[in-house]
């Protein structure tokens, strides 16, 4: 058998050891950082979008996330140099419920992701709302809602009035998008960039919110049923 | 039973040097002994480049694994995907598994190998039930199958899947997280400091995750060493890939304490795993600690969960079963036939465990093989009882 040589242009990790530290940036214990953590059924595109933005390219190819994967870069947000850290999770439920816990501790925010053609990923965002639910202690640190893949425009399956509906219901920013898409360059860049300017406007410390109007969602909600979207 | 002699030329490498050459030669002999000295052939497959060629990997990773090649169960037929609830799951990891081929593989022959591939993961999920798919199962079902093409590999993955990875297919992951917990008790055991510094850290194990379930196919992009590993690991004990993960990071024992003392820079810098390992040294080093710190120590430290149901106890089994279904049953016609011969035989097996065996196997072994094939041997002794006249002729 031949020697699968490593094709290293097209390793993933090795590009984004390049792109992990920027030129110009602080030494890294000087950077706040934000972690975020991606969550969301297998092949929505989880590891495209954290690929994108931190490397700034839809990858050529992806293989299934094992676990967990760590990618970051540096940014500056109003004249602060910020390190945003994303946790790109395996999508197979067998991996949430024992291995990807470890990773919810002290998140400051989270990404749902689901699929734009495959209407089966945004009905699993209840169980991953859930679950994420038990697994942060904090009720109120921000999260959002993409919907991945919006270049394969003959292909959709979920309406976006219907995500909409249901970003609503969970209060949720909802954001549809293309890790592909060429044309659209900055529309990944914006989604995390938007966060992490919530982030921003937090408290510095622990980045979590003081109750405000929202407060009384903050009472477990009766799980959303699922009829109202079908 | 057919007598296989070794390629003429070795392979066709230039570099096919005397050592390899003789080694070559002594695994066709134990191939060819009667029976087949399996013994042998697991200290071959431990030591300094293990079974080096894969047209010997096709004759002795059956052996290893006890399967019977003369008896191949048939390829199933289309069937198999309708209503397989795995099947989705299985078709997206398989899709996306292109670096797992020879770069220069045309895409024709990689589309056929990755249906091949999809029909071997459903056919033993189909009639292993109790078995579950897990997203890496196909990095190692796509190694058998690169090696020795899908006929054999679904009886190699089907008997590798209800032994050394029978843990990993379980309804939930957590016998797979108590292997991982293994992890950490065998580096405190040789550098306490950065046990301590990973766990100050606070990385956990999932670093490791991919490494352990795929058996590093997942992580490492040059198939040969990838093979190289699965040599190791056919022949040793389950628990074998955490030993030589505990190692790779041992190795890097510079770099982590240098880094960052943070979940995320221990995790990132540990995930990415050099792609220039010294894969025998390493390999060796594995084999020491299984010897000095075997699992049965380490298992108070590593969480206590009962062990009944962990691959590293089914290899017990396995071994034992191993000798009784031997394809070559010679050796047990042989006792059947001589009363007497068995009985002697239980005399020697019974009493002395005599020290002359295992001193011959610590003088011969570690000046031929390094300490690495010690694990073997002492696994052999310790879970092949039977195995002890094979092991020393
Ligand atoms: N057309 C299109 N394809 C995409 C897009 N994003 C991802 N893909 C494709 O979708 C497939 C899955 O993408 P991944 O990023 O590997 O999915 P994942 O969510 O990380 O999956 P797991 O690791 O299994 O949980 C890949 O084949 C991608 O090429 C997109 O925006 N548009
Ligand atoms: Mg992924």
């Amino acid at each position: 058998m031949m020697a699968a040589a490593a094709d290293l242009e097209s390793s993933l990790e090795l590009s984004l050891t390049g792109s992990g530290a920027l030129p110009g940036g602080l030494p890294p214990a000087r950077s706040r950082i934000f972690k975020i953590i991606v969550i969301g059924d297998s092949n929505v595109g989880k590891t495209c979008l954290t690929y994108r933005f931190c490397a700034g390219r839809f990858p050529q190819r992806t293989e299934a996330t094992i676990g967990v994967d760590f990618r970051e870069r540096a940014v500056t947000i109003d004249g602060e140099r910020i390190k945003i850290q994303l946790w790109d999770t395996a999508g197979q439920e067998r991996f949430r419920k024992s291995m990807v816990q470890h990773y919810y501790r002290n998140v400051h925010a989270v990404v749902f992701v689901y699929d734009m053609t495959n209407i089966a990923s945004f009905h699993s965002l209840p169980s991953w709302i859930e679950e994420c639910k038990q697994h942060l202690l904090a009720n109120d640190i921000p999260r959002i809602l993409v919907g991945n893949k919006c270049d394969l425009r003959s292909a959709i399956q979920v309406p976006t009035d219907l995500a909409q509906k249901f970003a609503d219901t969970h209060s949720m920013p909802l954001f549809e998008t293309s890790a592909k898409n060429p044309n659209d360059n900055d529309h990944v860049e914006a989604i995390f960039m938007t966060l992490a300017h919530k982030l921003k406007s937090h408290k510095p410390l622990m980045l979590s919110q003081p109750p405000d109007h929202d407060e009384i969602r903050i009472k477990p909600e009766p799980k959303p049923a699922m009829t109202c979207w079908c | 039973m057919a007598r296989w002699s070794p390629p003429r030329n070795g392979g066709g490498g230039h570099d096919f040097d005397f050592k390899k050459k003789r080694k070559v030669e002594e695994i066709y002999q134990a191939l060819n002994s009667d029976p087949i000295d399996v013994a042998a052939l697991r200290r071959m497959a431990i030591s300094e480049g293990g079974l080096l060629m894969d047209e010997i990997r096709c004759k002795v990773w059956p052996k290893l694994l006890s399967v019977n090649t003369d008896d191949l169960p048939p390829l199933p037929g289309k069937e198999l995907r309708e209503d397989n609830k795995d099947y989705q799951q299985v078709l997206l990891d398989v899709r996306r598994s292109l670096r797992r081929f020879p770069p220069g593989m045309p895409d024709d022959q990689r589309e056929g190998l990755q249906e091949e591939l999809i029909d071997i993961i459903l056919h033993v999920l189909k009639r292993n039930p109790q078995l579950h798919y897990y997203q890496g199962y196909h990095d190692i079902v796509v190694t058998f199958l690169l090696v020795v093409g899908d006929r054999l590999a679904t009886a190699l993955v089907e008997k590798l899947s209800t032994h050394h990875l029978r843990d990993f297919m379980d309804p939930t992951m957590d016998n797979t997280k108590h292997i991982l917990n293994y992890l950490m008790p065998i580096i405190d055991q040789v550098n306490p400091e950065v046990h301590d510094f990973m766990q100050s850290a606070e990385v956990g194990t999932i670093f490791a995750l991919s490494w352990l379930i795929t058996w590093f196919g997942h992580v490492l992009s040059d198939f040969r060493h990838v093979v190289r590993l699965y040599d190791f690991f056919l022949a040793c004990h389950p628990l074998m890939p955490i030993y030589f993960a505990a190692v790779i990071v041992l190795h890097r024992q510079q770099e982590v304490l240098d880094c960052e003392c943070d979940m995320a820079s221990v995790h990132h810098l540990l995930s990415q795993i050099p792609q220039d390992l010294p894969y025998e040294s390493l390999i060796s080093k594995a084999g020491d600690l299984f010897v000095q710190f075997p699992p049965s120590k380490l298992a108070r430290e590593a969480a206590q969960q009962q062990a009944e149901r962990t691959a590293a106890s089914t290899f017990k089994d396995f071994e034992l079963a191993s000798v009784q279904q031997r394809p070559d049953t010679v050796l047990r016609q042989r006792f059947g036939e001589q009363p007497r011969g068995e009985e002697r035989t239980k005399s020697i097996l019974t009493k002395p465990r005599t020290n002359r065996f295992v001193k011959l196997a610590v003088m011969g072994l570690t000046v031929a093989l390094g300490a690495a094939a010690l694990a073997v041997v002492k696994s052999a002794l310790e879970w092949a009882p039977k195995f002890e006249l094979q092991i020393f002729p």
